[in-house]
């Protein structure tokens, strides 16, 4: 850009390449992954003692055990609600004292939407099972990964994709990609590792560190590339 | 004097017709640009990026707002003074209506070249 008045017949490829480099430029100025990253991995790292302590653990003489979750459950929708309302004035405040605006609602409105679909997930489960019998063959794949997915880690990503296309952040959406297919596909995040090498408590422990020493490294990278633009 | 015909020549409906001479100046379509994108835009981040002196860019401001295609808010925060531009609907309208404009003339432009 330059102080130069342009006459009416100027060259309409470089107006336009003008235009879309400025906007660029204001999005990328606009952006504060690591800060969503940073904020979301050190959540799921707070709720594994939160997970640990809050398990409900019976294991009959046989040695066969249940397990219910319900520390995630209690923990998860409030610290849902603080991440989002932490990232999106994160957001508000930087951008301000950059001279913009943010756009960063719609990501807070589907973080808010998200943080409804666990709790109503495990509610509606939790009430199927109620009136309808545990089938006695193994569950079918799909239903793990939908399991997974409506869970928060889950719902995580799916609100990263959200601020991804937002920030039209090629690098975000790339990493939350691959951080979907660790958490729906890699990683046990519903039922944990199994024995022998683990206890039910340390097996649901570990997918849960995995994912938040995940989302960490990743705010470490984006706000090095950050710093280095 | 020629004669007139109700038959509209080739370039009649050409896209360099309909451009806004206020919205297609390299400096303006850049402040509509930025604001589109920011939503709401500081007064020293269009100085910095669009790369003018306060002085200029006053004057470009002056001529989007006397257009009704930006608002212009001026207020303090803390003791520092800090002007806000947000775009209007005009303003959205007619930055959407001069990329529209662009792109018609670039495939024009291609097709006929």
């Amino acid at each position: 850009m330059t102080t130069d008045a342009v006459p009416a017949d100027g060259d309409p490829r470089r107006l336009l390449a003008d235009v879309r480099a400025l906007a660029h430029r204001v999005r990328v100025d606009q952006r504060m992954t690591w800060a969503a990253l940073l904020v979301l991995g050190v959540m799921t790292l707070l709720a594994i003692p939160f997970d640990w302590f809050g398990m409900r653990v019976d294991c009959g003489p046989d040695g066969g055990c249940t397990f219910a979750r319900r520390g995630m459950l209690y923990y998860w929708p409030p610290a849902m609600v603080l991440a989002y309302g932490t990232i999106t004035v994160c957001y508000l405040r930087a951008a301000r004292a950059r001279g913009l605006g943010a756009r960063v609602l719609p990501y807070a409105i589907t973080g808010a939407v998200t943080t409804l679909v666990f709790p109503a997930a495990w509610l509606a489960v939790h009430l199927y099972f109620q009136s309808h019998p545990y089938p006695d063959g193994p569950l079918p794949y799909w239903y793990f990964v939908l399991d997974r997915l409506v869970m928060p880690w889950g719902m995580v990503g799916v609100a990263l994709l959200v601020l991804a296309w937002l920030e039209r952040n090629r690098a975000l959406a790339l990493f939350t990609v691959g951080y979907l297919v660790l958490v729906l596909l890699v990683l046990p995040m519903n039922f944990g590792f199994g024995p022998p090498h683990f206890g039910i408590r340390a097996g649901m422990a570990v997918p849960q560190l995995i994912a938040g020493i995940v989302l960490l490294l990743g705010a470490f990278g984006f706000a090095r590339a950050g710093r280095r633009r | 004097m020629s004669a007139v015909t109700d038959t509209p020549g080739p370039d009649a409906d050409h896209p360099v017709l309909g451009l806004d001479d206020v919205v297609h100046q390299r400096v303006r379509l850049g402040i509509l640009t930025i604001a589109h994108e920011a939503r709401r835009v500081e007064f020293g981040y269009l100085r910095t990026q669009l790369d003018l002196t306060a002085g200029n860019l006053s004057k470009h401001l002056s001529v989007l707002e006397a257009a009704g295609l930006i608002d212009v808010e001026k207020g303090y925060e803390g003791r520092r003074a800090r002007t806000w531009i947000t775009l209007t609907p005009a303003g959205t309208t007619a930055l959407a209506e001069e990329i529209n404009r662009l792109k018609l003339l670039i495939a024009r432009v291609e097709t006929t070249g």
